[in-house]
């Protein structure tokens, strides 16, 4: 019975998702034709005089005059984005760990136990997020510079984007530990497991899916942040990938659009790759963990 | 032995009376040491000014500068050293100090000597920029720490209307010292308060009685130190001035025989303020004007009361917190919890490090009327206590007139705040919609694809949006843009999009609609894996419609990673500065702005610090609002 | 040579070098925010300056433009920032208001060494009356032709608008004079021709006075009544407008010249004169890049020598062969490879009609509402006076909390 409902059902699912996706993908064809049209100026649509229907569904399309290569190249050749994006990796890859760690534990803890501040603490997480970040460069600047001594520095970074991604980790995580029933955690400590033994093998496996949720967050934060990165590194060799794509950009001085483009092509890469990376975790893991439960 | 109650509540005084009285006193002392610091800087100001009226005049009357400055140098003690710096001749005029004779004044300034040639050049500028502005607010009477711990008075030098130059003089600090205010030291009344309080707990039955009489013992100490303290300061800012005018009389006298007309000495208009001008708590005759003193004094005597009143609403709040024994039960909650803190307290760490200073740094700077123009000056001078916020909130004018009868005055914090309002909600109710319905579909066991449409519908979030949203902003293009084009297809005709707010608004909305999708669909997809697939089984079972099965079964089970996420994209999109910055930037008329790109532009384009930190607190006010009122309402902290 | 002058040389040689042998390794920070060919001939006159000294050597970074700012004003106050950073006029009032940034120089700057630079420059560099930088560059507006579209640039606004208006086909999209109008800045070039400006004495904000109006009133008649202009202009859509040969003429600085596609033959001439305002020539406003020493650096000395050296005759010239500046340093316009060179000669001819942008922080005021102003009067949302009578009450406001 199912099967045919599943099958019936599909050809709306598909017909959905094609429209969602030409909708999310127009407006990136437009950066890669921006990337691969070899020129600088972004896209404007280019039309006769007195355009025929035809003229103006042309010009709708987006797709380069000519094919080239070679703003990638530029973008590699006349400055290290490479080390750069580098950087980005190891900046945003120990956001992530340190990030989903610390949020496990926490969320944990606001799931699981009952103390007083559990309610206080979690707001505070929400809390923290509320102030907004207008006149906050200053005091980070001098907590991270001048009291950690952590300018030009890695940790520094990842100290600061690892606070600022940790809230959302929390909340979600804890949503989830919530939905994890406790008939689990009780057996095992029947069976003599310790508190940390249950959380590394009985709550994290299950919660694969949301883990992968704030390790994407976190490493999404960590990614594409521009002003702290910029603010606090004083060597070139240490700048993030945002920070090497900015240089394309702004001030009285040429726009780089193409520069530009292809470097953020090139910058959502990696974005892609660690998503297909957790995708396969986005399934259900309570029905997987409770045949091991 | 007394019980524990009532040892608390005794500890509890003591600890309020230790640290109200404790730190009042040593802020009482700091401000009768302030008073005597002013008494000494305006000595060495007196005695500098006098030395640079008898350059000025040697000068003019074209004798010996130099001669001039040594004759004062020996007619008054304190005074060390003078230099004389000429701005244009960059020369050296005169100088009292042995080394820097290079064979007789003037003489050009050396590479080392670029300091002094700077005071001076930062003098002319002050004058230049008080002039030209309807109120002082550069320095004209420089004051800073020498070696030594001596004073370094720099005077301008004056050359008609302009400054030409500066007199540079060292000062030996006067030794001053003022009535300090007297009364009861503050360990004493801490005794004696302590005591009666003693007194109370062992007499006085029942315990909130107890409790109410040694709060009014602890209120009526703090009271009665802080206002009698408030007494004492004024009286002593009156001995400050005083003494102040005891050294201007002392320079005149000291110089009556030294210089050629005694008769021109003029100690008031020795007695300059910061830009220059006689500040006038003295007559000629060296009658010091106590209610001229009080009245200056009053704001800061106000400042003071402030700290007063906080202090002893701290004190009492401790107080508090000790006699009725949290302090205890907090303790004892620590311990017995300790594994469930140690999970929390590592993140918890780097939030107090990297949220809550700069959020307090934000807070304290809100009540302070800082901006570009006195960042250097420190903030307590600067206080204004709430004036920001009745000026943000106060601001009713909706209406504007123009031309064409009355239209929505855009910058106006209401309309904006409505805007803000508007904006988050429209944005978040299509983040989840569409994220959620894709979630959904993407969520089905056997859909053909599927990897490959989750890839692509998460590009939006994966491209740094400074680029996708400069491409939207292009879509939207009045002559050039694609969705223009597509209304021409279509038989339409095209549309000036940032014209009107709510076209502009459209636009917007698209741009971080398409941008902030992936997001929740990701987050959903998530939840959705939460859930069992047997209760579906089950409500199949019970012959759930699908509708009834989304409704009953799928909704509930997000709720819980759900809502945090929801709560969270609001809070993001209320302070989404990005979008409307590069989209919209604000058109038409800053009708589509939001709170966070004014304060911006309040911090950033008109460089008032203390007022853009007032407008940030003010947005999150509006926040916290509606996190306590979503979290009733969801109930989101307590879980499923 | 004589002996003597051989010994003068080796004395002035010995007082220069013997100081810094003694201060051993001195090393040098600079900030800037080049990047490209700009980059490379900076790097260049970097190493050309540390070859001929002895025991300094000078680290540089670049920073992106979007935050250099900021960084600047977290980091130089706290000691942490450079000793010498690379900057436009426009924040230097805001710096030295704010204190502990940057350095004055008037000490070093003699006049010897102030007359070597266009004067309009050196006004920039200047800020009550004080001098805080050494100019390195000016960036100026002028005028860009398409020459496949126009041979013969026009020299008065009449010509202007009637070689536009035969050139512009509104349905085919194509314009004869293309430009930012909508923004303030590049309307600058009319209001300074009609005498206009935003300060008046003691810098108090002057948006509304009549020649203002008048400027923007014959802006209006050229958009709306001449029509050779586009709607909604934006940098970005004039780049594009002028290399598919869409818009025959832009007003615009030296950084559109590295838009420009490689195909299109191009020509720089003066930006016209404007009858309607008596004969007088568009004077936009320029931005002078200055050289500035920080003030919490302890290697003062070495950092002027080194500014010195950015701002030389030499170093100047590379600036400007290699690296596309056109240098505020007056001697390097008499090499005659620059002098052959046709864009840096367009430049220098223009900034002779040229205004230094106020270099003050009020300046940072104006702008919103300008912008504000400008908008809602391309909209054709209100008057010239009514909408600057709103700025100017904003601007007024703004000054007066600033000052408060």
């Amino acid at each position: 019975m199912s099967k045919r409902e599943d099958s019936v059902g599909h050809v709306w699912q598909h017909l959905i998702l094609i429209v969602m996706v030409l909708v999310t993908v127009y407006p990136i064809l437009w950066v890669l034709t921006v990337a691969f049209s070899g020129q600088q100026n972004l896209a404007f649509i280019d039309l006769p005089a007195d355009p025929t229907l035809g003229d103006r569904l042309r010009a709708i399309i987006p797709w380069p005059e000519q094919v080239t290569m070679s703003n990638f190249v530029a973008v590699f050749r006349d400055q290290p984005f490479g080390r750069w994006l580098l950087n980005s990796v190891v900046v945003s890859a120990a956001t992530t760990l340190v990030g989903v760690f610390l949020a496990c534990t926490a969320a944990y803890a606001f799931s699981r136990f009952n103390f007083p501040g559990r309610r206080a603490g979690m707001m505070s997480f929400l809390i923290s997020q509320m102030f907004p970040g207008t006149l906050t460069l200053i005091p980070l600047y001098i907590i991270i510079v001048e009291w950690l001594r952590l300018g030009s520095n890695y940790l520094g970074l990842v100290l600061m984007y690892a606070t600022i991604a940790i809230p959302f980790c929390v909340w979600m995580l804890k949503g989830y530990f919530d939905t994890i029933p406790r008939e689990l955690e009780e057996s095992a400590l029947i069976d003599g497991a310790s508190p940390a033994m249950i959380f590394w093998k009985i709550i994290l496996p299950l919660a694969k899916p949301a883990v992968a949720v704030t390790a994407l967050f976190s490493f999404m934060t960590a990614w594409n942040e521009f002003i702290l990165a910029l603010t606090i590194m004083d060597k070139e060799s240490m700048y993030t990938a945002p920070v090497g794509l900015r240089f394309f950009v702004g001030g009285f001085a040429e726009q780089q659009w193409g520069f530009f483009a292809a470097g953020s092509i090139v910058a959502a890469l990696p974005v892609v790759v660690l998503f297909l990376m957790l995708q396969r975790y986005l399934i259900s893991g309570l029905t997987a963990g409770s045949v091991k439960g | 032995m007394l019980d524990l109650s009532k040892r608390e509540i005794l500890i509890g005084l003591a600890v309020g009376l230790l640290l109200g009285l404790g730190l009042m006193s040593l802020l009482r002392s700091a401000g009768s040491e302030g008073n005597r610091q002013l008494a000494v800087r305006q000595t060495a100001v007196v005695t500098a000014a006098a030395a640079a009226d008898a350059v000025a005049a040697a000068r003019a009357d074209t004798t010996s500068i130099q001669i001039a400055a040594e004759r004062m140098v020996d007619a008054l003690p304190l005074l060390q050293e003078i230099r004389v710096v000429h701005i244009d001749s960059r020369q050296l005029e005169a100088s009292t100090v042995a080394e820097d004779d290079q064979g007789g004044f003037p003489r050009r300034l050396g590479r080392d000597e670029k300091p002094w040639y700077d005071l001076a050049r930062e003098l002319r500028a002050a004058h230049l920029t008080n002039v030209a502005e309807a109120e002082p607010r550069k320095d004209e009477v420089l004051v800073a720490e020498a070696a030594d711990g001596r004073l370094e008075v720099t005077l301008p030098l004056m050359e008609g209307d302009e400054v030409g130059g500066a007199v540079l003089v060292e000062v030996a600090r006067a030794d001053i010292a003022l009535d300090s205010p007297t009364g009861v030291p503050w360990w004493l009344l801490a005794l004696v308060t302590l005591a009666l309080g003693s007194v109370v707990v062992w007499f006085v039955p029942g315990h909130w009685l107890r409790v109410a009489l040694v709060a009014v013992l602890l209120i009526a100490a703090l009271f009665w130190y802080g206002s009698s303290g408030l007494d004492a300061l004024a009286a002593n800012r009156v001995a400050a001035e005083t003494a102040v005018r005891d050294g201007a009389l002392t320079v005149q006298d000291d110089l009556r025989s030294v210089v050629a007309n005694p008769a021109a000495l003029d100690p008031v208009d020795w007695a300059k303020d910061r830009y220059g001008r006689p500040r006038g708590f003295f007559d000629a005759a060296g009658t010091v004007g106590a209610a001229a003193v009080r009245a200056s004094y009053a704001r800061d005597l106000a400042r003071f009361q402030q700290a007063f009143t906080g202090l002893g609403v701290i004190a009492l709040a401790l107080a508090a917190w000790v006699g009725l024994g949290w302090t205890r039960r907090t303790y004892q909650a620590l311990v017995q919890h300790r594994l469930a803190y140690g999970f929390v307290l590592p993140a918890m760490i780097g939030m107090i490090l990297l949220v809550i200073f700069p959020f307090a740094y934000g807070v304290v700077l809100s009540f302070t009327k800082q901006t570009l123009y006195n960042v250097n000056q420190p903030l307590w001078e600067l206080w204004i206590g709430l004036d920001n916020y009745i000026d943000i909130l106060s601001d009713f004018k909706v209406r504007a007139a123009s031309d064409v009868g009355y239209s929505i005055n855009f910058n106006n914090f209401y309309w904006t705040l409505f805007f803000t309002i508007l904006w988050t909600v429209s944005n978040v109710t299509i983040g989840v919609t569409v994220g959620l319905i894709l979630a959904l579909i993407l969520n089905a066991k056997d859909l053909r694809l599927k990897p490959v449409y989750r890839v692509i519908l998460i590009l939006p979030w994966a491209v740094p949006n400074y680029i996708t949203a400069l491409i939207w902003r292009g879509m939207f293009h009045q002559q050039f843009g694609v969705i223009n084009q597509v209304i021409q297809i279509f038989g339409g005709e095209p549309l000036a999009w940032f014209d009107t707010w709510y076209t502009s608004f459209f636009a917007v909305l698209a741009t971080n609609g398409w941008l902030s999708f992936p997001f929740m669909m990701v987050v959903s997809l998530g939840a959705l894996q939460s859930i069992p697939g047997d209760l579906y089984e089950a409500a199949r079972v019970d012959g759930a419609s699908r509708w009834q099965q989304f409704r009953y079964v799928t909704l509930p089970s997000l709720k819980p990673a759900l809502v945090p996420a929801v709560i969270l994209s609001v809070v993001w999109t209320f302070n989404m500065f990005n979008i409307i910055y590069l989209v919209s930037g604000g058109q038409p008329a800053g009708a589509t702005e939001i709170l966070i790109t004014d304060a911006y532009k309040i911090a950033f384009e008109q460089y008032r610090y203390g007022y853009a930190a007032a407008y940030s607190t003010v947005i999150f006010l509006v926040l916290l609002t509606y996190g306590i009122w979503q979290n009733r309402v969801t109930k989101a902290t307590e879980g499923a | 040579m004589t002996r003597s002058s051989w010994l003068l040389i080796m004395t002035v040689a010995a007082a220069v070098v013997v100081p810094v042998l003694a201060s051993a390794q001195t090393e040098l920070v600079v900030w800037h925010a080049y990047r490209g060919r700009e980059k490379a001939a900076f790097e260049q006159v970097v190493a050309d300056f540390e070859a001929s000294q002895q025991g300094i050597t000078v680290k540089s970074l670049a920073v992106p433009y979007d935050a250099y700012a900021d960084k600047i004003s977290a980091a130089v106050p706290r000691g942490k920032g450079p000793d010498v950073f690379i900057y436009a006029q426009d924040r230097l009032g805001g710096w030295v208001e704010a204190g502990r940034t940057i350095e004055p120089l008037d000490f070093y700057v003699t006049p010897d060494i102030s007359e070597r630079f266009l004067p309009a420059t050196m006004e920039a560099m200047t800020y009550q009356g004080n001098v805080y930088g050494l100019p390195m560059n000016f960036k100026v507006l002028t005028m860009f032709y398409n020459k496949a579209v126009l041979q013969d640039p026009p020299e008065t606004s009449t010509e202007l608008v009637k070689v536009a208006g035969s050139l512009t086909d509104q349905s085919a999209r194509r314009f004869g004079l293309a430009y930012w109008y909508s923004d303030f800045y590049y309307h600058s070039g009319l209001m300074n021709a009609f005498g206009g400006g935003v300060f008046g004495e003691g810098r108090d904000a002057t948006l509304d006075r009549p020649e203002n109006v008048q400027s923007l009133e014959l802006l209006l008649q050229w958009l709306n009544e001449d029509e050779i202009l586009p709607a909604e202009p934006s940098t970005s859509l004039i780049t594009e407008l002028f290399n598919s040969g869409r818009a025959a003429m832009v007003f615009s600085g030296p950084w559109f010249m590295a838009e420009i596609g490689e195909d299109v033959d191009f020509g720089l001439a003066l930006l016209p004169r404007i009858d309607e305002a008596g004969g007088t020539r568009m004077k936009p406003w320029m931005t002078i890049e200055g050289a500035y020493i920080a003030e919490p650096s302890e290697n003062k000395d070495a950092a002027f020598d080194f500014i010195l050296h950015l701002t030389d005759t030499a170093a100047a010239t590379v600036m400007a062969l290699e690296g596309r500046q056109t240098p505020a340093r007056t001697a390097v316009y008499d090499d005659p490879r620059v002098q052959e060179d046709p864009i840096l000669a367009a430049f220098r001819e223009q900034v002779e009609y040229a205004v230094p942008m106020p270099n003050f922080a009020e300046m940072t005021m104006v702008w919103s509402p300008a912008t504000t102003a400008m908008n809602s009067l391309v909209r054709g949302a209100a008057s010239p006076e009514v909408a600057l009578e709103q700025a100017q009450e904003d601007v007024e406001a703004r000054i007066a909390s600033l000052r408060k």
